[in-house]
């Protein structure tokens, strides 16, 4: 289609962006693409990885639920129990004497274990992410 | 002469088709930098006539390239692959025309001051000031069809509206700056 054919809007507007398009306003030096590419392909390897991890991050995160489930459950079922063990401890029962013994020995063998359990797995996982981390 | 040079500009939807049917294989780090010397003036260009500013354009101009090389690209069509970066390009001036926009900063007020750089003549800075005062769409828009030549579909397709749209939208752009150019005494 010549000029003449075309809406003359369409020409003005046509003629002024191909000038304004001229004006070379580019800077002197573009970034390099070799560094562009080695960027990118760091960039695409700490995506892998962090793809890589996810799976172990959750996990990681159920045994955090698990744990806090544990110990929550635990504090809930055998709270009073618990708490006359606890007591056993305060000074007035250890000047007392007997009383402190009672109540440490209401203390179930199988809550004992469950407590031990609950407080090495906790302690491991504080370990892992401490290590993890570092 | 590759036999690619050889081939007629085909429409838009032919030449997407002809794209997915040609062999592909991955880009290499030469066959990007052969690429990359081809279009990366050109987009910087694009950036910067649409923000105003040198700064945010050698920024997008890098994110468009990582965005690029993110998305694993395969060599099958120059033409195709060159408007995938326009289209990464434009999203990215919309983001960041938005992020503007959220912290309160005008977009438009940041193109006179890179305009007014002592470097910039007169002329250089009435031109980038009467572009600035068009909408961004409608910069766009005027870039890729005067500049870049792309069609209607190239086109809906980078800015993300229909294909049928554009030709009214592309009407009243124009529209709008020969109103501004009659108005400053610029129309060529």
């Amino acid at each position: 289609m010549s000029d003449l054919e075309r809406d003359p809007l369409e020409v003005k507007v046509d003629e002024w962006m191909q000038q304004f398009a001229r004006i070379d306003d580019r800077p002197r030096t573009l970034p390099d693409p070799s560094t562009l590419w080695v960027r990118a392909k760091l960039m695409q390897s700490a995506v892998a990885a962090e793809r890589a991890n996810r799976p172990i991050t959750n996990a990681q995160i159920g045994a955090y639920l698990i744990v806090a489930a544990g110990w929550a459950a635990v504090l809930m079922w055998k709270w009073q129990a618990l708490a006359a063990w606890l007591r056993s401890f305060t000074p007035a029962h250890i000047v007392l004497g007997a009383a402190g013994a009672e109540a440490a020995a209401s203390l179930s063998i199988s809550l004992v274990l469950v407590l031990i359990v609950l407080a090495s797995v906790t302690v491991m996982l504080a370990f892992y992410t401490v290590l993890a981390e570092e | 002469m590759t036999a690619e040079a050889t081939v007629p500009r085909l429409p838009f939807a032919l030449r997407t088709a002809t794209a997915r049917r040609a062999p592909k294989r991955p880009m290499d780090e030469a066959k990007f930098e052969i690429f990359y010397r081809k279009t990366a003036g050109r987009i910087w260009t694009y950036i910067y006539r649409m923000t105003g500013n040198a700064a945010t354009a050698d920024d997008l101009l890098q994110k468009t390239f990582f965005r690029f090389l993110r998305t694993r690209p395969e060599i099958a069509n120059d033409d195709h692959l060159r408007h995938y970066v326009f289209k990464t390009a434009t999203n990215l001036v919309f983001d960041h025309f938005r992020e503007e926009r959220r912290h309160r900063i005008d977009a438009l007020d940041a193109v006179p001051e890179a305009a007014f750089r002592p470097q910039h003549s007169e002329l250089r800075h009435d031109m980038m000031r009467t572009f600035a005062e068009l909408k961004p769409q409608e910069r766009a828009l005027l870039w890729l069809a005067h500049v870049e030549g792309c069609s209607h579909d190239e086109i809906a397709d980078a800015l993300g509206v229909q294909s049928k749209s554009v030709r009214v939208m592309l009407f009243r752009a124009r529209r709008h700056l020969g109103d501004l150019l009659t108005r400053k005494g610029l129309a060529p």
